[in-house]
């Protein structure tokens, strides 16, 4: 066990940051917020605070997932609530320290909300449009603690959960998730407990758990913003998976453009060893499991299951042919669990308050929450995690905030570059892995971009066709000349060299490839067109026969007329 | 060992256990359309051609599948043509030469599916064709590569490999742009032939040395 003493010293220290008596900074600092200038707000802040001689603490936490409100800051004054801070600028920030600190004028123009109860006309942060509707589950810890300091994630209930699982007997926790009815979140939707019990009951050893952080969607950030915020959800999935199935190694795959996420992920293991969490005898029990980072080298690819073992096993990163499944045949032959990064930082949740408890959410085929990454025209962008069975309505105006600019919405493409596009008439539809599918979408691995008035289909499906054909590994015919083919088509299309044929024949290629793909990326890159065909025919229509782009996004058709490429 | 009883088009076989659908269909004069099953190799399972409909359900690839017991199996139903005609297409649109003088011609795997599928040629002008015609690559010192005509099946790279254990041949590049390069390893290629032999159509011309 973790001992009393240091779980009791580790909640102690949380309540002095939460209830301080000295300022307590809290500065976004995952890639995003990075990206958005953190870095030179906490040197402004930094230097603010030597500046005027303030005692306070800097800490480092990850995002939020309000990427519309980057950079962002909390401060805990003592005695006062923790306020959030949006969009700031260093000089903003710096004006922070002087007003707030000093001069106790809380700048409400400056913040986004409070921890709280409504603060002096400063609202609620949680009863904020975009986070009122959200049921944080993997997503708990984001923005809240430092992911470089595993006693905060202890402080705030971690490994409670792994604590209990050993207690437990392996086919009891396989139970448990099975009964949770928990769904794969890296795109296919597979069972969990049923993966795990396959795993479990192969015969051979030793056995392999795999973490799939690879991520390659163009666009998509969830995995990456939860490794970089809270570390230790996912290593304590990871952890439990382990026990569960009787791993004594695991690996996790991160693709080496997730430079933080990597450094993260290697502090957060390290800790873990310190700890007695990883190694021969955890926590002084029989189980013995560790954990190795492996870089991805960045092929979409290399994400599917297949072709991620072989990149392990130093092999060309391509997917091969299953049956064989991993739980049964996976790394160098032996069985092998692949979960993806959001899949397994559910697993502490569902642990410490039972199955009953997570499938009292969502709907009948598709329990508990999906997150997303809500992106393209939509007001308030960001990561979201919310219960199965909310409507594309609710995701898009209530959290979203609807299309910026008093423009008309015109489709929403689910499920990064192999989902579907789905038009005004489907907002009403009941989000879950099986609605989508119906609908010509995935779930995918929760890409949501919102495409407004000016987006033209064709150019869109063109768009996805693009990135598939260059992403396809070349290997099994369907996908290496279909992609190809129909990205030409699509291509001539949008530049006045349709031909009449050109939907049919791509009606039917779509359907080839999806049936006879080697791979998951064969078999689902035809999405967008079909979509955009059954939703949208009207624009390929135009497009061909009349040679106009309605949206005027096609250069070459803006005057009407052919193009002479 | 008992013998396997199944139904291959409503007519009875019996064949071992262990093989595959494709080996005893072929045993037994069935064809079924292939480019990269090749029968002294391990199935790479690629070109996706070979699909079959298992006891009238799902469709599964005869090259990977072993014949089981009771199994009924058909090889031309309207749901395969559907699902492999367009890509037979998509490789003929790809394969841009004449069988003219090609040292496949009579004996290329991809004339057979052609002729097995009847294939239309109408319906392959409404596809893109490539622009141009690649120029002949010397793969190895002793052999030439016809990028226009190489259906990336990978059964030349299996068979250098199944002899020398590492093969001199690999695939390079991705997505449409694969093609089978040259890389010296430890050994060069000894002009052995066999991946000319096993060649499904008319790519590996040796060079007169
Ligand atoms: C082309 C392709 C790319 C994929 N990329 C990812 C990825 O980046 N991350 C991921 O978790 N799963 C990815 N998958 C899905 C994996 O193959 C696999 O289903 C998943 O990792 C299983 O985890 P889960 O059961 O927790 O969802 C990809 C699949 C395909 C076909
Ligand atoms: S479907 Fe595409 S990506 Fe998958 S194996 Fe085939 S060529 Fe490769
Ligand atoms: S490989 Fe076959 S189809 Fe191609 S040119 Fe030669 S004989 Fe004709
Ligand atoms: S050269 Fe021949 S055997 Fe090799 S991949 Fe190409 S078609 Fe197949
Ligand atoms: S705020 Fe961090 S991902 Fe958007
Ligand atoms: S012969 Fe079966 S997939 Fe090629």
């Amino acid at each position: 066990m973790i001992t009393a003493d240091f779980r009791a010293k580790a909640e102690t220290e949380w309540q002095n940051i939460t209830d301080p008596s000295v300022p307590q900074i809290f500065i976004g600092m995952a890639t995003c917020g990075e990206a958005a200038g953190a870095l030179s707000i906490y040197k402004a802040m930094e230097s603010a605070l030597i500046k005027n001689r303030i005692k306070a603490r800097i800490h480092k936490t990850g995002c939020l997932g309000m990427c519309y409100c980057e950079p962002m800051v909390d401060i805990i004054k003592p005695g006062r609530p923790r306020i959030t801070y949006k969009n700031l600028t260093p000089e903003t920030a710096a004006e922070l320290i002087t007003d707030y600190l000093i001069n106790d004028n809380y700048r409400p123009d400056l913040a986004l909300g409070v921890w709280g109860k409504e603060f002096d006309g400063i609202p609620n942060l949680f009863q904020l449009d975009f986070m009122k509707f959200q049921q944080r589950t993997a997503l708990k810890n984001i923005g809240v603690i430092n992911p470089e300091d595993i006693s905060q994630y202890i402080a705030c209930g971690g490994y409670k959960a792994f604590e209990k699982a050993l207690g437990t007997s392996q086919q009891d926790i396989i139970y448990e998730v099975e009964k949770s009815g928990l769904r794969g979140l890296g795109g296919a939707g597979f069972p969990t407990g049923l993966k795990w019990k396959t795993c479990y009951k192969a015969r051979y050893s030793p056995k392999y758990m795999i973490c799939n952080a690879d991520e390659g969607d163009p666009g998509a950030y969830m995995d990456r913003s939860l490794l970089e915020s809270d570390p230790h959800s996912v290593l304590e999935g990871m952890l439990i998976a382990a026990y569960a199935i009787g791993c004594s190694r695991g690996y996790i795959y991160i693709r080496d453009e997730y430079p933080l996420a990597i450094k993260r992920m290697a502090i957060a293991i390290e800790q873990m060893r310190q700890y007695g969490l990883l190694g021969d005898n955890i926590l002084n029990s029989d189980f013995s499991f560790d954990i190795e980072i492996r870089e991805g080298a960045g092929a979409f690819v290399c994400g599917e299951e297949s072709a991620l073992l072989a990149s392990i096993e130093g092999n060309r990163g391509m997917p091969r042919h299953r049956p064989p499944y991993p739980a049964e045949s996976g790394l160098w032959g032996k069985p092998t669990d692949i979960n993806n990064v959001k899949t397994l930082a559910n697993i502490p949740s569902i642990i410490i308050n039972g199955a009953e408890w997570f499938a009292g959410r969502g709907t009948e085929s598709s329990k508990g929450t999906a997150i997303f990454a809500l992106t393209g025209k939509v007001a308030n962008r960001g990561l979201i995690e919310v219960p199965m069975g909310i409507t594309l309505r609710q995701i898009i105006y209530d959290i979203g905030g609807g299309i910026p600019d008093g423009k008309a919405f015109k489709a929403v493409q689910t499920g990064g570059p192999s989902g579907g596009c789905l038009p005004a008439d489907l907002l009403d539809l009941p989000i879950a892995f099986d609605s989508l599918a119906a609908a010509g979408s995935i779930m995918g691995s929760g890409g949501m971009v919102v495409l407004d008035e000016d987006t033209c289909m064709v150019d869109v499906a063109r768009f996805f066709l693009d990135f598939a054909q260059q992403e396809s590994c070349g290997q099994c015919i369907p996908c290496r000349l279909g992609t190809k083919q129909m990205f030409e088509i699509l291509d001539d299309i949008t530049k006045g060299n349709g031909k009449q044929t050109d939907v049919d024949v791509l009606l039917e290629l779509s359907d080839s490839i999806v049936k006879t793909s080697l791979c998951g990326l064969g078999r689902t890159v035809p999405n967008p067109v079909l979509t955009t065909i059954r939703y949208f025919r009207d624009e390929y229509d135009s497009h061909i026969n009349d040679k106009q782009c309605p949206s005027n996004v096609c250069q070459a058709l803006i005057n009407g007329g052919q193009s002479d490429e | 060992m008992n013998k396997i009883h199944l139904t291959i088009n409503d007519n009875q076989f019996e064949a071992e256990p262990g093989a595959t659908i494709m080996e005893v269909a072929l045993e037994n004069n069935i064809y079924i359309p292939h480019l990269c099953y090749n029968p002294d190799l391990v199935p790479g399972g690629i070109c996706r051609l070979c699909r079959v409909e298992i006891n009238n359900d799902k469709l599964a690839l005869a090259c990977r599948t072993p014949v089981e017991e009771g199994m009924i199996v058909r090889t031309n139903t309207p749901e395969i043509d559907a699902a492999i005609r367009p890509i037979v297409e998509l490789i003929i649109a790809d394969h841009h030469s004449t069988c003219r003088g090609c040292p496949a011609n009579g004996k290329c795997e991809l004339q057979k599916i052609m002729a097995h599928l009847h294939i239309d040629r109408r319906r392959i002008d409404n596809l893109r064709l490539p622009q141009n015609d690649l120029p002949l690559e010397a793969l190895t010192p002793f052999l030439d590569y016809d990028p226009n005509k190489c259906v990336r099946c990978g059964i030349c790279v299996q068979t250098c490999e199944k002899i020398y254990g590492t093969s001199h041949i690999y695939f390079l590049n991705r997505g449409y742009d694969t093609k089978i390069a040259y890389f010296e390893t430890v050994a060069h290629c000894d002009f052995c032939m066999e991946c000319v032999k096993n060649c499904p159509v008319g790519v590996l011309i040796p060079k007169n040395v």
